[in-house]
């Protein structure tokens, strides 16, 4: 009897413990009231988070971006209306990248390799947003002797370009190219299988939308993978490129 | 001595709980590095004398590993009529911008560290003199890329955090408010608009502003039926660019389906319905108007019921011919 009120006890503890480590190690995951329409979303019902200064020869205004202070501010010779149609703009327009160093290891031939990272956008605004991914310069050796060149997809029929994915799973049809899953990503990525090349801004190629939504968009999120296969003739190298991610709202 | 040994073993015991809650918690803090950037506020509209100047306070925070980034400001145009923009490599016409900052200025990177944000000082100053007329830009907060390591292929990811600013320049304060419509209508696979009373009836509506300022459309798109039943769908106020079209939606208009629509009405539909489009633009401007009518009968149900029909009919008789 005396060791089952021990055992009682050491389970009455650790129910103690397990409760009190995760309330300390998910405490910030938080509280804010929302408010939706159809056509916005407010994350908080008191935002204070956008205090501004808005100045001109006559006066200069302080102010707290929240409450019910969002809207139009006005003096002699301008007018501010900042805001997403005045209401939504005090909520921050987030953009992230889990990874932004996508590494393939040692490239061998005729073995294609992969990374992944994923892109999130958090617009508690008024929607439209748009991604843009454009690559700086081909993937290439340091001292841009060689490159691996935008991959052409399987070829034939399969042809992919910067703005069209087509199926790319032949080990032996060479380059790099990216392919996109999950939320607001273009139509033509069908599946996990369909890859485009990306859009060159050495070559003034325009940079090419890879997530983009007309809706009040929370964690909208896509996975990207970027693939390299090579060929036996490909000279030896550390092969690497810049890719630009650009996230803008709508206006 | 035993209890000291049972605390002992408690002890331990309560540290790999710790250690492995701790573990499952937060894995997803990952270890690769990342960027994760905000912005407030994405947009600022402002009307503006020439000679004028004001500062914006802009919020850039960053919430992933510690970062160089760089701030600057490049002229954007619409894309399409989507509302996706195009940026340029640099700011044109005749608005200056630099930051207030004492330590920060523009194209000039500065170190931004994990959970810390900066407020930038964004002054817009109009020289006098500078023609009236829209200039749009961008402020970009650009992350400075890693250079990769020797020995393996990789990429390394630059992140671009962009927010609008849309300028008009004007000496009077007036606006040119020249809007029309260019496209309202119902998306059908049919010839002739006949929709199935059970199936959604998408409707485009287009608009196009023709003036030298952006305009922001406002009204609602109204649906009548033949017993004069009717509903009304709010238009969400989107800004119109100087000589650009866009797309322009309505309520309910939470979720849109996958093609570019205005509006996707739902519903059980019969007989002739008469759509129309009543737009203003904001107080002594001009309506516009355009309407489109279709027609809805329940072809689904009414082929379900014949076909139903027709089998009970048939099993029917079968039945009663094996009797006979």
């Amino acid at each position: 009897m005396k060791n089952y009120n021990l055992k009682l006890k050491i389970f009455r503890f650790c129910i103690v413990i397990f409760t009190f480590a995760f309330c300390i190690l998910n405490l910030g995951g938080v509280a804010a009231v929302s408010m939706d329409s159809s056509s916005f979303r407010i994350e908080s019902a008191s935002i204070n988070d956008a205090a501004g200064n808005k100045t001109s020869d006559n006066y200069k205004l302080s102010d707290t971006l929240g409450q019910l202070a969002a809207g139009e501010f006005s003096s002699t010779g301008y007018i501010i209306k900042a805001g997403f149609q005045y209401l939504h703009s005090i909520i921050p327009f987030r953009f992230s990248i889990s990874d932004i160093s996508i590494n393939f290891g040692t490239l061998m031939p005729n073995t294609p390799a992969t990374g992944t990272t994923e892109l999130t956008v958090y617009f508690g605004a008024a929607g439209e947003y748009q991604v843009t991914a454009t690559e700086l310069g081909k993937l290439r050796t340091l001292n841009e002797a060689n490159n691996i060149p935008d991959t052409n997809c399987n070829g034939g029929a399969d042809t992919c370009t910067d703005s069209q994915a087509k199926v790319w799973t032949s080990s032996t049809a060479y380059g790099f190219g990216y392919g996109m899953t999950g939320n607001d990503i273009p139509s033509d990525f069908i599946n996990s299988t369909y890859y485009r090349y990306f859009a060159d801004k050495n070559l003034s190629e325009a940079p090419q939308i890879v997530m983009s939504s007309p809706n009040v968009g929370k964690n909208r999120q896509a996975t990207m993978t970027m693939k390299a296969n090579i060929s036996n003739v490909q000279a030896a190298g550390s092969y690497q490129t810049v890719i630009n991610f650009v996230a803008t709202p709508s206006y | 001595m035993k209890n000291y040994n049972l605390k002992l073993k408690i002890f331990r015991f309560c540290i790999v709980i710790f250690t492995f809650a701790f573990c499952i918690l937060n894995l997803s803090e990952a270890n690769a590095q990342q960027v994760s950037l905000a912005i407030s506020p994405p947009l600022i509209q402002t009307v503006i004398k020439p000679g004028k100047a004001i500062l914006i306070a802009y919020s850039l925070e960053n919430s992933g590993d510690p970062t160089i980034l760089t701030a600057r400001v490049v002229s954007f145009e619409p894309k399409d009529n989507f509302g996706n923009i195009r940026l340029k490599d640099r700011a044109e016409g005749p608005v200056r911008f630099s930051l207030d900052n004492a330590e920060l200025s523009l194209d000039q990177p500065f170190f931004l560290k994990t959970k810390a944000s900066e407020q930038l000082l964004l002054r817009i100053r109009v020289p006098e003199g500078a023609p009236e007329g829209d200039y749009y830009y961008s402020l970009l907060a650009e992350t400075t890329p890693a250079i990769g390591r020797e020995g393996i292929g990789s990429a390394q990811a630059k992140a671009t955090i962009a927010a609008n600013i849309l300028v008009t320049i004007s000496h009077s304060g007036t606006i040119e408010i020249k809007p029309k419509i260019v496209l309202f209508q119902l998306l059908s696979k049919m010839k002739w608009k006949i929709f199935d009373s059970l199936t959604e009836v998408p409707l485009v509506l287009v608009l196009e502003n023709q003036g030298k300022n952006l305009i922001r459309p406002e009204g609602k798109i109204t649906l009548r039926g033949l017993l004069g039943t009717s509903a009304d769908y709010e238009i969400v106020p989107k800004n119109i660019l100087a000589e650009s079209q866009r797309l322009v939606q309505a309520t309910p208009s939470a979720e849109f389906s996958k093609q570019p629509i205005s509006l996707a009405l739902s519903g059980f539909f019969l007989g002739p319905y008469k759509l129309s489009a009543n737009i203003n633009f904001g107080e002594n401007s001009p309506n516009i108007f355009a309407s489109t009518s279709f027609f809805a009968f329940p072809f689904k149900l009414v082929a379900g019921i014949i076909l139903v029909t027709i089998i009970t009919v048939f099993i029917i008789k079968r039945f009663s011919a094996d009797e006979d």
